[in-house]
This record gives C-alpha cells, sequence and structure tokens, in this order.
C-alpha cells in the first residue's frame, strides 16, 4: 500500500527533531569537561554513579513539568506550590516519627493528598489567567512562599528533632532525615560492578514515573489534553471541556511535583523549608528545554535526557572549577547555563510564532 | 512586453519529496497570468520562493534561477520581496489579529506627522492616524466593502479577513508583481467578479500578476496567459482565446472529472431538528431569530452574502458562541448548547476555517480521524475498568483509517503522517473523515469544499450525497458556492441578515437566487 510508513525517512526526520542547538551545546560542553575531569585524574566511576543519582533526584521534579506543557498551560513557574505540598507532607511523616520505607511511603500519601487539593486552586487560578499562566505561576510562586514562611514558623508540630533548638517554636531550615528515610531510595537494589554502583532501586522509581506518563498520554483524558493543549478551538468543537481538562493537568503535575521533591530531599538529607523553594523552578524548567522541548509540547524522553546533560555539568563544574579556577566560578556558571537556556527557547518560541 | 518575472529551470523538494521539477515560468508587466493545479501540485511552494518566505530557507533552498525586472533574485525573507515591489495575498492569512483593519492595511507604510518626521527621523515619526484611517476606508471601499477601519482583525469573519489582506496590497503604490493564492476563494460569486475587475485594473497600471485559483471560470474571464502545474511540473500553458475549462481540468488531474450531481426527491418526512427564534451572536456572522425545519433524511443548503449568518448555525449547536431560543432536536428541547451532550445526542459541526478548528495540525492522519469519535462516544477504545483511561484499540482503528485514506483518496506518505504536512484539499478530507467516523445524525457542514481542487471537490461533494443516502444523515450544507447547493440540496434557504429570507428549490432560476440574496421579494413561490 502507498502510505505506509518508509523507515529510513522516519528515522533521519527524527534526527533531526531530537537533536537541536542548545543540546549540541551542552552536549560539547559536557564532553569538555569530562575530558579536563579525566586529564585531572578525577574519579570517573564515582563521578558516574553520582551522576545517576543526580539524575533521578532531580529528574522527577523535571517531569512533573510535562502535565501542563502538554495541556498548553505553559511552562510550570509555579512549581514551589507543588514543592511546598511535598514538603508538607515529608513534615508530617517526620512528625509522626514515621521511619523507614514506611515513612518514605507515608510521606509520599500525604504529599499525594495535599498536593491534589493544592493543584486544584492552583489550577482553578491558571484557568482565570489563561494566556498568562507562566507569568502568573511565577507570582503564585513567589506569594505563596512567604505565606508559608509564615505558616512554617507557627505550625504546632511536636517532633523535637524538627523545632528550632533554642525556644522550642516553629521548624528549622534544614530538618535532617538521618534517623527517618534518608538515602532510602538511593541505597535500594545498589548493584555492584567493580567500581560502579547502579541505584537500580531508584531508577526503578524513575522508570516506573516514566512509564506511568507515558501510558497516561496514551489514555483518552491524556489525548484529551495533548489536543487542548495544541489546538483548544479543536477540542472545544469536539465536545472537551477545556477548563476540566487543564484543570487534571495542573493537578497531575502538581502531585508528580510532590513526588519530586520527596525523592529529591532524601537523597538530599535535609527537608528544606523557606525561601529554598523559591529557587528550585528554574533549574527544572532549563533541563526540560535542554532536552528538547520547545515549551509547547514535551516527551518523558526530552526530561530524562534534559536532565541527565543539565545534571551533569552542575555535578563537574564544582570540582573542576574547584582545581583550575576559582571556587566561586561554579555557582557563576551555573546561573549562566539555568538562566541562558530559558532565555534561549523562549527566543526560539518567539522566532517560531514570527515564521506563522 | 517585458518579462517582469523569469523563472528557469526551479527545483525544490522537501527532505528529498520533491515539490517542484524543473518550472519555467514567466509573467509579462501588465499581465494576468494564471496558475492552476490540483492540491498537492506545487502551487503554493512556488508562491513561498517567490515571496521570500523562510520556510523555503529553512528546507534548504532551491535549484534554479529566478529573475525579476532583469536582475537575478534570491529571497531570505519577506521584506526583500517587498521592498523590491512584489506583493502577496495569501490563502492562509498573513494579518495581525491584534491590530485594527486600518493599521493591518498600512503596516509599515504608514502616514506620518511631517514635523515629527523632520525632527525624530522617519522610523521614530508619530503615526498619522487619521490619515491611515482615511486611505485604507479608500482602499476597502474599492472593492466595494464598507467597513469601519477601527475593528480589530480577530473580530471579522474570514471573508472579510480576506478583504483586508487584498485591500493591503491594493493600496501600495510600488507594487510592480501581485501574487494573489486563491484570493477568491473565501468570497462569494459577487465579491469574486468585483475583484476580478480590480485585478483587471491594476494589470492596466503595467502590475504583473500571477493569480492562482481553484475558480477555473474566474481563470478563464481574466487571465491573459494560464500555466497549468500537476505534481510539481509545468504540464500545459494556454494563452487567452484557448483556455477552456474543461481543458484545464483534464490537464490538472491527468484524467476528466465527473461531476457529482444528487438525484431530485421531495422529502416529506418528520423534522429533526427544529430552530424557534434561534440566534447566534457569532461576531461578523450573527444570526438573529432564526425559524427553520430541517427534515430526516433531507440535505438542506444554507446560502446568504459574507456576513449574514450562514456559518453561525453550526458554531452555535456546538456551544462555541452564546445562543438564544429553542432548539428541538428529535422532539427534545435542547437546553444548553454543550458540545459534548449535541455529539453524543448525534449532532456535528464541522468548521469552516479548517486550518484554526478544523485540525489537529502536529498529530498524525490517525489520531485525527479517531479524535472526536473517540472522546465523545468511546468508540476505537480499548475496554477498561475506567473509560476515561483507555487507550487506542490500533487493531481497529488502522483498517478504518485506512478504508477512510481509501475511500476519500487522501494523498499521504502513512497514515502516521503529520496532517499539518497535508495539502489543504487532504486536510479537508480528513475533516469530513473525522465527522463522519463520530456517525452524527445531523451534519453541519460549513464551506467544505474552500481552497479545494476540482477533482477533491467533486470527491467530498459525492461522499455527502453518498452517506446522506446510505446511511440517512442528515445535512446541513452552509456553502457560497451557489453550484454546489443546486447540485447536491433538496432544499436551499438563503438567508439575509441572519433570518431565512426564503426557502428554494435546487431548480429555480438563478435569478430567484440573486434575488433572494439581496434581500429582495420576488415572485412567491416558495417551497
Amino acid at each position: 500500500m502507498p502510505w505506509r510508513c518508509q523507515g529510513k525517512q522516519g528515522w533521519t526526520m527524527m534526527f533531526n527533531n531530537l537533536i537541536k542547538l542548545p543540546q549540541l551545546i551542552i552536549s560539547v560542553f559536557l564532553l569538555v569537561l569530562i575530558a579536563v575531569a579525566w586529564l585531572l585524574q578525577m574519579d570517573m566511576a564515582t563521578l558516574f554513579n553520582e551522576s545517576l543519582v543526580k539524575l533521578v533526584m532531580n529528574g522527577v521534579l523535571v517531569m512533573s513539568l510535562i502535565p501542563m506543557l502538554n495541556a498548553g498551560v505553559g511552562l510550570n513557574f509555579g512549581l514551589p506550590v507543588g514543592i511546598i505540598g511535598g514538603l508538607l507532607g515529608m513534615c508530617l511523616a517526620v512528625n509522626f516519627r514515621m521511619t523507614g520505607f514506611y515513612g518514605f511511603c507515608m510521606a509520599l500519601l500525604f504529599s499525594l493528598a495535599i498536593c491534589a487539593a493544592l493543584g486544584f486552586i492552583y489550577g482553578l487560578i491558571l484557568n482565570r489567567v489563561k494566556g498568562r499562566e507562566e507569568i502568573a505561576g511565577t507570582f503564585i510562586g513567589f506569594s505563596f512562599i512567604p505565606f508559608m514562611n509564615f505558616f512554617w514558623t507557627l505550625v504546632p508540630f511536636q517532633n523535637r528533632e524538627m523545632l528550632y533548638p533554642i525556644g522550642g517554636q516553629g521548624l528549622r531550615p534544614k530538618i535532617s532525615l538521618e534517623n527517618y528515610f534518608n538515602h532510602i531510595l538511593d541505597n535500594f537494589c545498589v548493584i555492584r560492578l567493580g567500581d560502579l554502583e547502579i541505584p537500580a532501586g531508584l531508577l526503578a522509581f524513575f522508570a516506573l514515573l516514566g512509564l506511568f506518563l507515558y501510558w497516561y498520554f496514551h489514555t483518552k483524558v491524556g489525548r484529551a489534553i495533548i489536543a487542548t493543549g495544541e489546538n483548544e478551538a479543536f477540542s472545544k468543537l469536539s465536545g472537551i471541556n477545556i477548563s476540566r481538562t487543564r484543570l487534571t493537568a495542573v493537578i497531575i503535575s502538581t502531585v508528580i511535583a510532590g513526588v519530586g521533591i520527596c525523592v529529591y530531599t532524601q537523597s538530599y538529607g535535609f527537608i528544606q523549608l523557606y525561601d529554598e523553594p523559591l529557587s528550585m523552578a528554574f533549574p527544572a524548567i532549563s533541563a526540560i528545554l535542554i532536552g528538547g522541548s520547545t515549551g509547547k509540547r514535551a516527551f518523558v524522553f526530552e526530561a530524562v535526557l534534559g536532565t541527565y546533560l543539565l545534571q551533569s555539568i552542575y555535578l563537574l563544574t564544582v570540582p573542576v572549577a574547584n582545581q583550575l579556577l576559582i571556587p566561586e566560578l561554579t555557582e557563576i556558571l551555573r546561573s549562566f547555563i539555568t538562566y541562558g537556556i530559558i532565555l534561549y527557547a523562549l527566543l526560539v518560541r518567539e522566532t517560531r510564532r514570527d515564521c506563522r | 512586453m517585458e518579462n517582469i518575472l523569469q523563472i528557469s529551470h526551479l527545483n525544490k523538494s522537501y527532505n528529498g519529496i520533491p515539490a517542484l521539477k524543473n518550472v519555467n515560468l514567466s509573467v509579462r508587466a501588465g499581465e494576468i497570468h494564471g496558475l492552476v493545479g490540483a492540491n498537492g501540485s506545487g502551487k503554493t511552494t512556488l508562491m513561498n520562493i517567490l515571496f521570500g518566505q523562510p520556510v523555503i530557507h529553512e528546507t534548504g533552498g532551491y535549484q534554479g534561477e529566478i529573475a525579476f525586472a532583469g536582475r537575478r533574485i534570491e529571497f531570505k525573507n519577506c521584506s526583500q520581496a517587498i521592498s523590491c515591489g512584489i506583493g502577496m495575498v495569501h490563502q492562509e492569512f498573513a494579518l495581525i489579529p491584534d491590530l485594527t483593519v486600518a493599521e493591518n492595511i498600512k503596516l509599515g507604510r504608514e502616514h506620518t506627522l511631517a514635523f515629527t518626521d523632520r525632527l525624530l527621523g522617519r522610523q521614530f515619526s508619530y503615526i498619522d492616524n487619521r490619515h491611515d484611517r482615511a486611505s485604507s476606508l479608500q482602499a476597502l471601499r474599492k472593492l466595494g466593502i464598507e467597513l469601519d477601519p477601527d475593528i480589530k482583525i480577530m473580530d471579522l469573519s474570514i471573508n472579510l479577513k480576506q478583504f483586508v489582506e487584498i485591500a493591503r496590497e491594493i493600496d501600495r503604490t510600488d507594487l510592480r508583481l501581485l501574487i494573489l493564492d486563491e484570493p477568491t476563494a473565501v468570497l462569494s460569486q459577487d465579491n469574486s467578479w468585483m475583484l476580478l475587475e480590480i485585478l483587471r485594473e491594476m494589470s492596466g497600471r503595467g502590475i504583473g500578476i500571477l493569480f492562482i485559483s481553484h475558480r477555473l471560470e474566474e481563470i478563464q474571464a481574466v487571465c491573459d496567459r494560464v500555466s497549468v502545474l500537476r505534481d510539481g511540473e509545468l504540464v500545459a500553458r494556454y494563452e487567452k482565446n484557448h483556455i477552456h475549462i474543461n481543458q484545464l481540468a483534464r490537464d490538472m488531474i491527468g484524467h476528466s472529472v465527473i461531476k457529482a450531481a444528487a438525484g431530485k426527491r421531495k422529502i416529506e418526512a418528520r423534522p429533526l431538528i427544529t430552530f424557534r427564534k434561534f440566534s447566534v451572536a457569532m461576531p461578523g456572522e450573527e444570526i438573529k431569530n432564526l425559524d427553520l425545519n430541517v427534515y430526516e433524511g433531507e440535505i438542506i443548503g444554507l446560502t446568504s452574502l459574507p456576513g449574514h449568518g450562514k456559518l453561525a448555525l453550526g458554531y452555535g449547536m456546538m456551544g462555541l458562541y452564546p445562543v438564544a431560543g429553542e432548539v428541538w432536536f428529535n422532539n427534545e428541547r435542547i437546553v444548553r448548547m454543550d458540545a459534548m451532550d449535541n455529539i453524543v445526542k448525534g449532532i456535528y459541526a464541522l468548521p469552516d476555517d479548517r486550518q484554526g478548528l478544523g485540525i489537529l495540525a502536529d498529530q498524525s492522519l490517525e489520531n485525527n480521524i479517531v479524535f472526536t469519535a473517540n472522546q465523545a462516544k468511546n468508540m476505537f477504545s480499548r475496554s477498561s475498568l475506567f473509560p476515561f483511561l483507555s487507550m487506542l484499540d490500533h487493531r481497529r482503528t488502522v483498517p478504518h483509517v485506512e478504508k477512510m485514506v481509501q475511500d476519500f483518496d487522501i494523498k499521504c506518505a502513512s497514515f502516521k503522517q503529520k496532517v499539518r504536512e497535508l495539502s489543504g484539499g487532504n486536510q479537508q478530507k480528513v475533516c469530513i473523515a473525522r465527522a463522519l467516523t463520530a456517525e452524527p445524525r445531523l451534519l453541519f457542514v460549513a464551506e467544505p469544499t474552500r481552497g479545494v481542487d476540482i477533482s477533491a471537490r467533486e470527491k467530498i461533494l459525492s461522499m455527502l450525497i453518498e452517506i446522506n443516502r446510505t446511511r440517512n444523515m442528515t445535512i446541513v450544507f452552509a456553502s457560497s458556492e451557489l453550484d454546489e447547493l443546486q447540485r447536491v440540496c433538496d432544499r436551499i434557504a438563503v438567508m439575509v441578515q441572519g433570518k431565512i429570507f426564503k426557502i428554494l428549490s435546487p431548480d429555480s432560476p438563478e435569478v430567484d437566487f440573486a434575488l433572494a440574496l439581496s434581500g429582495e421579494t420576488g415572485m412567491d413561490d416558495d417551497v
């Protein structure tokens, strides 16, 4: 039959679509860093092990952007909303002194419930500012954080490990997870091959989440979300309830963001409260853009690729810059990459709009 | 006369698929050169090359030589083409929706205040809005259109947008070559003839015109020469007085077409849908207090001049615009216009704005065709505990899509191909395939043959007749093509100012239709 796809052409098209300028620049930069690290005789195996942990640690937060992107709600600059839900969930688990896997799972469950509620409200607000969701999301995040700062200082938690040591009132900025679920996923089913340590449990968790998203966007609601993101009027003519579809996407994004911060925190070892969530949206957004998403549609693959590239660079710049340059340069490079990529993506999106 | 445009040995391909093969073409100053071809024959690609659209450059440029006014040119963007004196009227409009009519028409050529000109230079000069409004009003009047130049483009109906697009080019004084890509596709016949008059007058002033149209009678009437493109090759060229419509049609598709026509019959069934004092607030196409019965199993035509409401009925039924009044479907009153409810009840509307509302451009043919049926009626779903989480059953979609592709003769590389990559006519076929897949009892179609070549048009019309006869699907067919309505419909309702003015039989003489369209009461022979 004449309309069957020719395989070879499909592959070249995929290649053209997948490899884009920012990925190229970042990959070259990464290769240079690896070469330098190797020349400086750093422990490559350890760096590789760490890069895998970093991938999942940040990757879940990056994946949380996908549902909102696909629904046409845009890049989720309001990521702190979901993050705060997750933090609250973990605080609850720690407060009730739930430890180990039980503690982690309960933290996830609490986060799920809190984020679903927060996501619902967040989604309602975003539906009212259609077309300006990204800037509105930024400011929802900005205004939610001071409100929560207030909350953290007043919340009547009882566990002394969480409270300020002096005075015993209000939560500490950093709550150690040492006695609860520190590295619980990182150390689950680690496979050792010589110097290499593959955190199989962690990767499996990440893969499951990726599969969930892949499956979800092939279900009926998922396809409705994608269609709404691509052409709202079309979806409306096909009988889709636009507001409800967008709301669903925002809730799912927020819930995954809550899960994401739980995964991040168990790797990091401390629950970081107060102003910390503020700066977490940008590296995540940067990562998905490096992965090749244009900020209109995103795939799981893009999230994984982007996170790995960005986090590996973060990981390598620290030791390399420490040995070769002044240490302060690391932070500068990080910020430059993170914000520069977001700017680049916005530029690309604008030019595409012009072409039409 | 000198050649203002000379194209020699032009080749262009997209991703290795040739779109133009060795095209040689010339346009003389003061000539109207017609260009005809079926959908996907490469007309739009040729226009894009001539106007320096970035898409050409991005996809690897072209081979061959183009000379404009004796000088070799290779445009990298549209502004280079514009500064050379080339103008283009686009098939898909190139207007800025947030600006007003006057601002769009005068964009880049604004009148400025002489004082600030001297003070700040031309680039930073203060725009003289009064002058701009006046001269855009003049350009619109030339087209016979009375339109407030302060309205924003996004509030206009599609045919008025086309006028603004044309007015923008007419208003230019430095124009040497004007390219028109199907300018009459969205216009009514009267308006088209008016446009042709203007083109003739412009060519009299020495402007070369390259005119693309699917309406062959227009080509025959107005062109000095006509070239025929087929599958990217120039297959024929005719001088004036040797242009014959049948010959052109045969050249375009490589064989002759059989015109679709429905057998005449009289439908006296019960009404399937009844409108009472029905109003739709669609900007530029309002329906006000419409009363109409549509009988089960008939094809009823809706026609009107642009802006008189024929397009709004389907949109109103899908809840896209606010409505008022009563609607009875199948003896049951529809209280709330909810697209999902209505699709489930068996009502579906195909939009006239294909690009904007009709397709998911970045998704595959397959997804497009099954989308509505799957979402609204859960067809093609794998069984699942929760229907909203069910996946598509490709074992059922694939044969269905294959059948649709074959029945409608949709030209595509694969049914996984993105709809964006199909030509306009094939996109329209995908739209109709999607509507049929949802199996409605009552189908509203609006301008289904707009921008579609003759063979595809006849295919679409005969498909409409066939589904009406075999599946007993009632069709409300809104179109400005009277000839099509007369061939397909059982009754034709003429609308004036948002109301049904008269319902005529398709056999009524042309003059009755002309009278009714302009709102004049002729002899009383209502059907």
